[in-house]
């Protein structure tokens, strides 16, 4: 009972900052909020008994796209017009 | 238009509330319960099997040694997927790389420097370099051993790779390293070819049957070739046949790749050509 409210509120989160990704106009807010997208869905995966996918997706998810669009927003613009 | 987003959100979202009720438990099997019943000595065994999943779960570990049957579909019964991944991710690396050397000057990247805790530069935090310098030493454990123990626990070549550089993304951030690209490029690019070439070459070792045939499997202890018994155990690192050299392989390819992706663009952001 405990473990499937909690599963429910995780996956509101992950909804929530889906959301909120694709709503800020800052770009660095907007990778911050896909990156908590990413630390609770390995949370998620790791409830659903696949840890394959959870270790890829903290390594991926979490790591390497957070820092690859961090350095690409360096070279660009921060905010979205 | 925004009518026929609208209309393709609900469809799939429709289509995954369906699809949850077709799911099984986890480690059970889906068209016969009797299929991890009385296992049979022979090496292939499709008694009581009547899906692909049960075939998967009743002969994964006397075909292929290992105990992890993910790894053992990744590697072994789809392995030629996983050959097709690793190309892809050798053609992204190979372009991006091309790509962004247009954009920094040749003479800025030639010296190399291994910066020590004490002389970190100033705009770094303090807090940030000294916590990855001790991070670093255990992101870089926890992957090899996701690399070495791919045929018996979860993870494997790729997942191993990804967390390594993770770990190189860190001491980029921490400019624990900084001016360094040619010839880290360099040795970084030989790494990620000789993993390739290694998944290859096991794969033509096993032509006498069929390209990427897991020869060793049935082999000598030795060699990757130790039995493992049927169900649930620690299994032993000796077994598995090609699956830890092909997760070795793949390992190393895409560890070396994704840094050479991530050296690069941070070169590029550091010392990027003024703009004329």
């Amino acid at each position: 009972m405990i473990s499937s409210v909690l599963f429910i509120i995780l996956s509101l989160v992950i909804i929530v900052t889906a959301m909120l990704s694709l709503y800020f106009r800052d770009l660095l807010a907007s990778i911050v909020s896909y990156a908590v997208m990413s630390l609770v869905l390995t949370v998620v995966y790791f409830h659903l008994d696949a840890p394959d996918v959870a270790i890829a997706e903290a390594a991926i998810g979490a790591a390497l796209t957070i820092s690859i669009f961090v350095l690409t927003i360096k070279l660009t613009r921060r905010r979205e017009e | 238009m925004k009518l026929a987003s609208f209309l393709s959100l609900v469809l799939i979202t429709g289509f995954l509330f369906v699809s949850i009720n077709k799911l099984h438990p986890v480690g059970s099997p889906m068209g016969n319960p009797d299929a991890l019943k009385d296992r049979g000595t022979a090496v292939t065994d499709i008694k009581n099997v009547s899906t692909m999943d049960d075939y998967y779960l009743r002969n994964s570990q006397t075909e292929t040694g290992s105990n992890n049957v993910v790894a053992s579909i990744v590697f072994d019964y789809r392995g030629f997927d996983t050959l097709g991944e690793a190309t892809v991710l050798f053609l992204v690396v190979t372009s991006i790389s091309m790509l962004l050397s247009l954009l920094y000057k040749r003479e800025d990247v030639d010296d190399y420097e291994f910066r020590k805790p004490n002389e970190f530069p100033g705009d770094v935090s303090r807090i940030i370099s000294y916590g990855s310098y001790l991070l670093y030493p255990l992101i870089i454990t926890f992957g090899v051993y996701l690399v070495i123990h791919g045929h018996l626990s979860p993870g494997g070549g790729f997942q191993g790779g990804a967390v390594m550089a993770s770990g190189t993304a860190l001491l980029l951030v921490s400019a624990l390293i900084t001016r360094h690209v040619h010839r880290t490029r360099r040795i970084f690019s030989f790494f990620e070819s000789l993993g390739l070439t290694i998944f290859i070459s096991m794969g033509f070792a096993g032509i006498g049957t069929t390209f990427l045939y897991n020869f060793l499997a049935q082999g000598s202890a030795s060699l990757f070739g130790r039995a493992i018994p049927f169900g649930p155990n620690p299994g032993y690192l000796n077994s598995g046949g090609m699956l830890p050299v092909l997760s070795f392989a793949i390992g190393v390819e895409v560890f070396f790749g994704l840094s050479i992706i991530l050296v690069s663009l941070f070169h590029v952001a550091r010392h990027r050509k003024d703009p004329e």
